[in-house]
């Protein structure tokens, strides 16, 4: 019985989630071979060469990811720092609620929000200005819209912090940690070793697959790089998106070239992190192999 | 003249709640005392107490005559052992049985050599490299030992440590543990609620009653004693015969 509904289960998650995925890679695949669209003149790939010889298209990966690993990396950090120092700041009062509420923001009102803190014209040039810190608005640093994607980051970063605050903050009260930190304690474990030595890299652990998921999650997003990024410098998605709505009707193709090969890499990603995921001591299958565990 | 660990008065509530009530305990060093008692008798928070886990409400802990009042856990050279080994997720057995030794500052090779003779001893030596979750549970609670045994702690606090086991596994641990006992010449509390295992592990016995520890000269006077349970189990064994 447990079986067959966790068959039913495996069955509805491909038919809703992995069946429309993989038709919408096959189709990019067709456009991006040739095989399909308006223009396509049979089987070439000149489409793949022009992507793969691309400088924008390689330094669009690198600066997708560049602002994923930093952005995370920083949340991550900062979360871990605050709950295995103070595990109990979100768990009562009005903390508790108000964490949640980041989260129910929409990533475009993010993105304007920090346009408005952060660009030339924003809150913190005219606060730099009023105190004498800038000659003028326009020298206040390239903040929003700058090569570096400080604002994309920044915008990232405070979505993605409230978010492993609540998953850290969680996985301590129910793995435990409190007793395992009493144990370093009885070890000879100072509070700092036990923080740093025992609770930290066991919430990391724990949480290892998540965090890898939600990079995955911020190379690919759209709307802060959109808004916040700059023209030279852009994220993978606003590429991709660009390239696909130009007037040039040839560029098409080379958009589906790099959704495709965007979405391998992501998948191989996300597969590697299988290991990851096995690493941080969860099951993905239990001992028959049969049921979905978590 | 003074124990090698003493309790005095220890008073402890949570709320209303009047968990230890002036309890006196006395250990001699390289002693095992078992202390029954049911869920909820105070076991647990005396444990707690004598580790510097909990604060007591009043009373004093005494470990070679020096009051522990002050001395955080981690100073107190006692090592606290849970029901679950609690091992740490992240490390393998190696590291896990290294902790303290790491916290130290022993020299690598020492630590190597060190974790390797404890392994062994442990009938551990082929799963250094394991995670705790490749463990089996008695294999786990064997590298919580390790890792509390190697830093030669002076006193061992065992919190129903085999209470999470199987029958089998329980058994063969309480050999294990009363071997390395012998072999270590450990000063340990033994706490259970298992009349059995508690007669088995002591060499002395004491009672856990709301909130007040009865320690008995010998096992005799353990068994006689009413409140004890052994009468009423041992007329249960004879009823069946």
């Amino acid at each position: 019985m447990q079986k067959t509904s966790t068959y039913i289960g495996l069955g509805l998650f491909l038919a809703l989630t992995a069946i429309p995925l993989l038709l919408g890679i096959g189709y990019a695949l067709l456009f991006s071979l040739g095989l399909t669209g308006i223009l396509s003149e049979g089987f070439t790939l000149e489409h793949w060469r022009a992507v793969l010889r691309s400088a924008a298209f390689w330094e669009s990966i690198v600066f997708s990811a560049y602002v994923a690993l930093v952005s995370i990396g920083m949340a991550v950090s900062l979360a871990l720092f605050v709950v295995v120092r103070r595990p109990h700041t979100f768990e009562k009062g009005p903390l508790s609620f108000f964490i949640y509420l980041p989260l129910a923001l929409p990533a475009i009102v993010m993105a304007f929000f920090i346009f408005q803190m952060m660009s030339k014209a924003g809150f913190l040039s005219r606060l730099a200005f009023q105190l004498g810190l800038t000659r003028s608005l326009g020298h206040f640093p390239d903040w929003v819209n700058g090569q570096y994607g400080i604002g994309i980051i920044t915008a990232h970063f405070l979505m993605a912090l409230p978010f492993f605050l609540i998953l850290y903050t969680q996985m301590y009260r129910h793995e435990g940690m409190r007793a395992l930190m009493q144990q370093a304690y009885t070890l000879g474990a100072t509070r700092r070793q036990a923080a740093w030595r025992v609770a930290a890299p066991a919430l990391f652990r724990r949480s290892f697959a998540t965090v890898v998921l939600y990079l995955l999650f911020v190379m690919g997003s759209y709307e802060i790089p959109l808004l916040l990024g700059s023209q030279s410098r852009q994220m993978v998605s606003v590429l991709t998106i660009q390239k696909l709505q130009r007037f040039n009707l040839d560029d098409i193709p080379q958009a589906y070239t790099i959704s495709v090969l965007y979405s391998m890499a992501v998948i191989v990603l996300a597969l590697s992190s299988l290991p990851a995921y096995k690493w941080s001591g969860r099951k993905l299958f239990n001992r028959s192999r049969t049921v979905l565990k978590e | 003249m003074s124990m090698f660990l003493e309790a005095i008065d220890i008073r402890k509530s949570f709320g209303t709640e009047k968990v230890l009530h002036n309890m006196n305990l006395r250990l001699a060093e390289h002693e095992m005392l078992s202390i029954l008692g049911r869920s909820g008798s105070g076991k647990t928070t005396l444990l707690k107490i004598l580790a510097g886990l909990e604060l007591p409400d009043g009373g004093r802990v005494l470990l070679e005559g020096k009051d522990m009042g002050r001395v955080p856990p981690n100073r107190r050279d006692m090592v606290y052992l849970y029901q679950e080994p609690l091992l740490f997720p992240h490390l393998n057995v190696f590291e896990n049985v290294a902790f303290g030794l790491r916290l130290r500052r022993v020299p690598e090779q020492d630590i190597r050599k060190r974790v390797q003779e404890m392994l062994d001893n442990l009938e551990l030596p082929e799963q250094s490299r394991k995670m705790p979750q490749q463990l089996s549970g008695g294999q786990r609670q064997r590298v919580a030992f390790g890792r509390a045994l190697i830093i030669n702690p002076k006193v061992l606090l065992l919190d129903e440590p085999f209470g999470a086991l199987d029958a089998e596994t329980r058994a063969s641990m309480q050999q294990l543990l009363k071997r390395i006992a012998e072999d270590f010449s450990i000063t340990a509390l033994f706490v259970t609620h298992a009349l059995k295992e508690a007669l088995l592990m002591g060499d002395r016995i004491g009672l856990m009653q709301e909130g007040k520890l009865k320690v008995y000269d010998n096992k005799k006077a353990f068994i006689d004693d009413a409140d004890t349970g052994v009468q009423a189990e041992l007329a249960f064994w004879r009823g069946i015969g």
